[in-house]
């Protein structure tokens, strides 16, 4: 439900802005910031990656028109996710863990935007990039202290 | 063992995931009905992204408003600015001193002291000087309009030319039709207005004020009104007879 709702918000945001600002991925750092919550069970795993899937498909067929370059973004980045908190052992998931949970917050604001951009090209769509790069950043900062906040209390 | 299936599930659940999103990417930009979906998915969006929608249009209303309303300040503060030069200008063409002598100045008054009888019509002394600033050429009025103006100052006191004099002599206009004639007393208590072309529709009650031409007097000083035509010459210029303002047959003090 909670990333129904940061998929909507998400969604309603960039209608506010009307494409003038880009948004940060919202509904991808609740859904990485879930996996990293969660221990690992496979499940959530594969509750995970299809959420993305379906995500995904919904915000091209909304904002693109062609479903397929976000999906596949969301995509490769929930596959990441598990593989890297695959590798660390549970004990060291609560402490020293950083900087592994900002790049993995990173990645799924990095790599959905950069795959259409990559394929169609063009230099308005790498200025739109870089500006979401600079605009999600808070965002992930904040989700990085609820994390680091809820692991050690 | 069993992690090591469940990661064999996730990869195989990921890869599946993969390969339909590069299917979905490859194949969709050709499918037609992909439009009516994206048309369709559209128009369920479109009610709960009605707020947002609503709110940037209001956005939108409150930034134009905002602008228009920062345009209109900087062009009411750019126009008085320019208002205020232009009435500077203005009044630097009208001589400098229209406002001065009405609205700014302050009014003193001075006592007549001495009218002789034989010269009852050409100048009075008052009992100002320089050590009054009074100063030669200085206009003086009797109830608001012009009587005279200095012509010789003393220390203590001063003579001044009334406008009944036969050499008292300057530019006038009629207010009216901005006709411009010069203002001359005739010694005999009379005040004529000279040099006003025939045929311009002159009417007794018009009123007379001091010429911007003039160079002793700033204009705009008020000296009466029309009484009646005086005589009107062959060279097509008409002298009318004046009524002053002031009672010059009975005043005490006078202004300056």
């Amino acid at each position: 439900m909670t990333l129904i709702i940061l998929w909507l918000l998400q969604d309603l945001l960039t209608v506010f802005t009307g494409g003038g600002m880009q948004i940060p991925g919202l509904f991808m750092l609740g859904l990485v910031y879930r996996l990293l919550v969660d221990d690992g069970s496979s499940d959530v795993s594969l509750w995970a990656i299809w959420l993305s899937f379906a995500g995904g498909i919904l915000w091209d067929l909304r904002w693109i028109g062609i479903p397929g370059f976000f999906t596949l973004g969301y995509v490769v980045v929930i596959l990441i996710v598990i593989q890297v908190w695959g590798i660390i052992p549970p004990q060291g998931r609560v402490s020293g863990t950083g900087t592994i949970i900002f790049a993995l917050l990173e990645a799924s604001q990095l790599i959905p935007p950069l795959l259409p951009v990559l394929i169609l090209g063009g230099n308005t769509g790498w200025s739109y990039f870089l500006r979401q790069q600079v605009y999600s950043l808070p965002a992930i900062l904040l989700t990085m202290y609820i994390y680091l906040r809820k692991t050690r209390s | 063992m069993e992690n090591r299936h469940s990661t064999t599930r996730e990869l195989v659940h990921g890869l599946t995931a993969l390969i339909l999103s590069l299917f979905l990417l490859g194949v969709s930009s050709g499918l037609g009905v992909i439009k009516n979906i994206v048309d369709i998915w559209g128009a369920v969006l479109f009610i709960p992204e009605y707020p947002a929608v609503v709110m940037r249009e209001m956005f939108l209303k409150w930034r134009s408003w905002s602008n228009d309303t920062n345009f209109l300040n900087s062009e009411v503060t750019r126009l008085s600015n320019e208002n205020a030069e232009l009435r500077l200008e203005l009044a630097e063409l009208a001589g400098g001193k229209i406002y001065s002598y009405d609205k700014k100045q302050e009014t003193r008054t001075a006592r007549v002291t001495l009218r002789a009888p034989m010269s009852w019509w050409s100048e009075i002394r008052i009992d100002r000087g320089g050590n009054d600033n009074i100063t030669q050429g200085l206009p003086i009025f009797s109830s608001g309009y012009l009587i005279g103006r200095v012509s010789t100052v003393s220390v203590m006191s001063s003579w001044a030319e009334l406008i009944t004099s036969s050499s008292f002599m300057i530019p006038a206009v009629i207010e009216e039709t901005r006709e411009l004639g010069v203002i001359a007393g005739d010694g005999n208590g009379s005040v004529l207005l000279h040099y006003i072309p025939s045929g311009r529709g002159i009417r007794s009650g018009m009123k007379v004020s001091t010429a911007m031409i003039g160079e002793q007097l700033p204009p705009g000083l008020p000296i009466g009104k029309i009484s009646g035509e005086f005589t009107a010459g062959n060279d097509g210029y008409t002298t009318y007879r004046i009524e002053p303002g002031a009672n010059l047959s009975r005043f005490y003090t006078v202004t300056y």
